[in-house]
């Protein structure tokens, strides 16, 4: 991926400036921050401000492992989101990255579920996270405790499956969700599948500074197969937090439950679309990757 | 539930109608001979846009106003404009000014309706003043809502406290006696071109709609564009970007018209700032990592206020300074009335964390805007117990 911006220079290491040194990492310990695990949390002071290492980084390095996980599980019915961060370190290398141990809360991924915080059901996950300065792909090794039941998660998928194979083409969708943020319940398998489809393209652009959020689909195409599996093509809209940035992203996606999912996506990095002019200024620059 | 029919039913059944006009606008177009009165009738009979006139071509030097629908919109702008025919924008077409309007008459002794300015496209300005007193300049408190037009749930939340502060007045002990000592003045709508556009033609429009000469792009970021540290970190220079800080200071004019108002009152103790998405409730600096002189005591009122709201639903939010919380980012409005002597400045990103984003449901707005509330509260409290 090449970056159209400056690239962000490397979080400092703590108070007062990075030491220039190219080989040695800088190891730093944090006070683990205690997070009560889903309670309301009307007494948690919230993380010190102080604290060695940003906390902006090990949240940085837990999404980056939580897309990659959710990419690596497969399976749309059991998507996490990050609850919060509970504790981590960090080696900082300015010159070439870091690399990031952090242990981080999940929820289930359930939109309409959002307000019964306190249902109890976190998991917990540990990760290894390695930004590279200026290259995508954050290298990532996490595990997570069981949220969901191994049988409950293969029905829940297979139903999901079932449910898109019935979808009648072609998809006449103009957005999901609708500029109100609403969805037809019809149409949930397919932006779960998207939203796990996106996790793998977020997980491959999040750095130690961008991260994503998947804003809206704005078209889906199921195409037939031969075999059994899901094929389809859709545009997602991702919103990038730092720049405040609106990216489509075109995303080709192959999924039989149970199998690992094949992704293949090319998202535009173009600067706001504007009214009229159907032209942009600037280039195109095509992020052709995939895992097929 | 469909945010338009929401706000329909906040506004109440008078304005039902009005729905179908939501996003319309009414073109008051000059026409000097026959020759325009030829392409007018040109275009008012064409059928695929749907025009609808409603006063009707006579004679020359009278101008014709004709209904557009939001669809037909640029077809429109875009034929009159090359076929060269005068036209001005006669009704705006925003339903939160009307609401804004009927509260202002429900409650007189308390409330007025005040156009502080313009919009780049010409749309008014208008804050609502919450007043008990006399007299001049009494210390006052600045809510700003719906700088950043996507934000929906700022905008709307800011119109539902406008209800709630005249329903609550003489009844809720808070709120009378914050009234009694303060005036409250509200913008609702900081970025009218903005919150038509997100409507008509684009639901992630973040800027203005001012045009940037040289450059194909819309618009600079009203959050980047005011005086305080103007150009520094976490703003582009770029007119493409979603965060142009714009050419110069206070360049947008939405933004001007708020420093010029604020600075002529010159007795503001307060100003917050409604954003969404994250659950954050910050204070300065943004532009920079120093730490503010006050900052002890803006964390000490935002953790209150944080509190206070994770009351009503369990929302959680993050506490902090702007720039280590979320991100650098100068040239914002906080930033620019901490700097000029409003010691309680705040920003709320309110809901949620990404799972819905910018496209909250409307079965959020009522929860969101009743939380935000208890926040809003803690902070005028204190600031009413600490007047300076």
């Amino acid at each position: 991926m090449q970056p159209r911006r400056q690239p962000p220079p490397a979080p400092r290491s703590g108070p007062g400036n990075p030491r220039p040194t190219p080989l040695l990492a800088l190891l730093l310990l944090l006070a683990p921050v205690v997070a009560p695990a889903g309670s309301s949390g009307a007494e948690n002071p919230a993380q010190p401000q102080d604290a060695g290492v940003p906390r902006r980084l090990l949240q940085q390095a837990a999404r980056a492992a939580l897309h990659f996980f959710n990419f690596r599980a497969g399976s749309p019915s059991a998507l996490r989101v990050l609850a919060e961060v509970q504790e981590g370190r960090a080696w900082i290398n300015p010159k070439e990255g870091c690399k990031v141990d952090v242990v981080f809360s999940t929820e289930r991924y359930k939109p309409e579920s959002l307000l019964q915080e306190g249902e109890g059901r976190l998991g917990k996950c540990s990760a290894r996270v390695v930004f590279k300065n200026q290259k995508p792909r954050p290298a990532i090794n996490v595990t997570c405790t069981r949220l969901i039941e191994k049988k409950k998660r293969q029905q829940e998928d297979y139903l999901l499956y079932k449910q898109m194979k019935q979808l009648k083409n072609p998809l006449e969708i103009v957005s999901i969700p609708d500029n109100h943020g609403h969805i037809d319940p019809y149409l949930r398998p397919i932006w779960d599948l998207a939203f796990l489809g996106s996790s793998y393209v977020m997980w491959e652009m999040t750095t130690q500074v961008s991260h994503y959020y998947l804003a809206q689909l704005t078209s889906v195409r199921q195409w037939k197969t031969n075999d059994d599996t899901i094929d389809f093509d859709y545009t997602v809209l991702l919103h990038e937090l730092s720049t405040q940035e609106i990216i489509p992203c075109h995303i080709h996606l192959v999924w039989y439950p149970g199998k690992p999912l094949k992704v293949k996506y090319h998202c535009q990095e173009l600067q706001t679309p504007e009214e009229a002019s159907g032209t942009e200024e600037g280039s195109a620059v095509p992020t052709e990757l995939s895992n097929f | 539930m469909r945010w338009t029919l929401f706000i329909g039913a906040l506004i109440g059944s008078s304005i039902c109608d009005r729905e179908k006009f939501f996003g319309d606008q009414v073109f008051r177009i000059n026409v000097r001979n026959g020759d325009e009165i030829s392409k007018l009738s040109q275009l008012v009979n064409s059928n695929n846009l749907k025009l609808d006139v409603w006063k009707s071509l006579s004679t020359f030097n009278r101008p014709v106003d004709v209904l557009v629908p939001s669809v037909s919109l640029q077809a429109v702008k875009s034929f009159l404009r090359s076929q060269g025919l005068e036209y001005a924008v006669a009704i705006e077409d925003l339903q939160i000014y009307h609401e804004m309007d009927n509260i202002a008459s429900d409650f007189p002794d308390l409330v007025r309706r005040v156009k502080i300015g313009h919009s780049f496209e010409n749309r008014p300005m208008y804050v609502l003043k919450f007043s008990t007193g006399e007299g001049a300049r009494r210390p006052a408190i600045w809510l700003n809502a719906g700088i950043h037009s996507r934000e929906w749930i700022s905008q709307a939340t800011a119109i539902w406290t406008a209800r709630k502060i005249v329903s609550d007045y003489q009844r809720d002990p808070a709120i009378t006696s914050i009234l009694e000592k303060m005036d409250i003045f509200l913008l609702p709508v900081a970025n009218p071109d903005g919150y038509v556009y997100t409507q008509t033609q684009n639901r992630l429009w973040r800027k203005t709609r001012s045009l940037n000469p040289g450059s194909s792009c819309v618009g600079a970021d009203p959050n980047r564009n005011w005086n305080a540290s103007f150009a520094g970190k976490g703003a582009s220079d770029n007119p493409c970007s979603e965060v142009y800080h714009g050419p110069h200071a206070n360049s947008e004019v939405e933004v001007k018209s708020v420093v010029d108002f604020i600075q002529k009152h010159g007795n503001f103790k307060c100003f917050i700032d409604l954003h969404s998405y994250s659950q954050l409730l910050m204070y300065p600096y943004g532009y920079s990592a120093k730490k503010a002189p006050d900052a002890k005591e803006l964390d000490k009122v935002a953790r209150r206020a944080a509190k206070a709201l994770a009351s009503v639903s369990g929302t959680e939010y993050q506490v902090g300074p702007t720039c280590t919380t979320v991100y650098p980012a100068s040239g914002s409005s906080i930033d620019w009335a901490y700097d000029n002597g409003i010691k309680f400045a705040f920003t709320f990103e309110l809901r949620d964390t990404g799972t819905y984003g910018f496209l909250l449901p409307a079965n959020q707005i009522i929860p969101t805007a009743e939380e935000t509330w208890l926040g809003l509260k803690t902070i005028m409290e204190h600031v009413r117990d600490n007047l300076y």
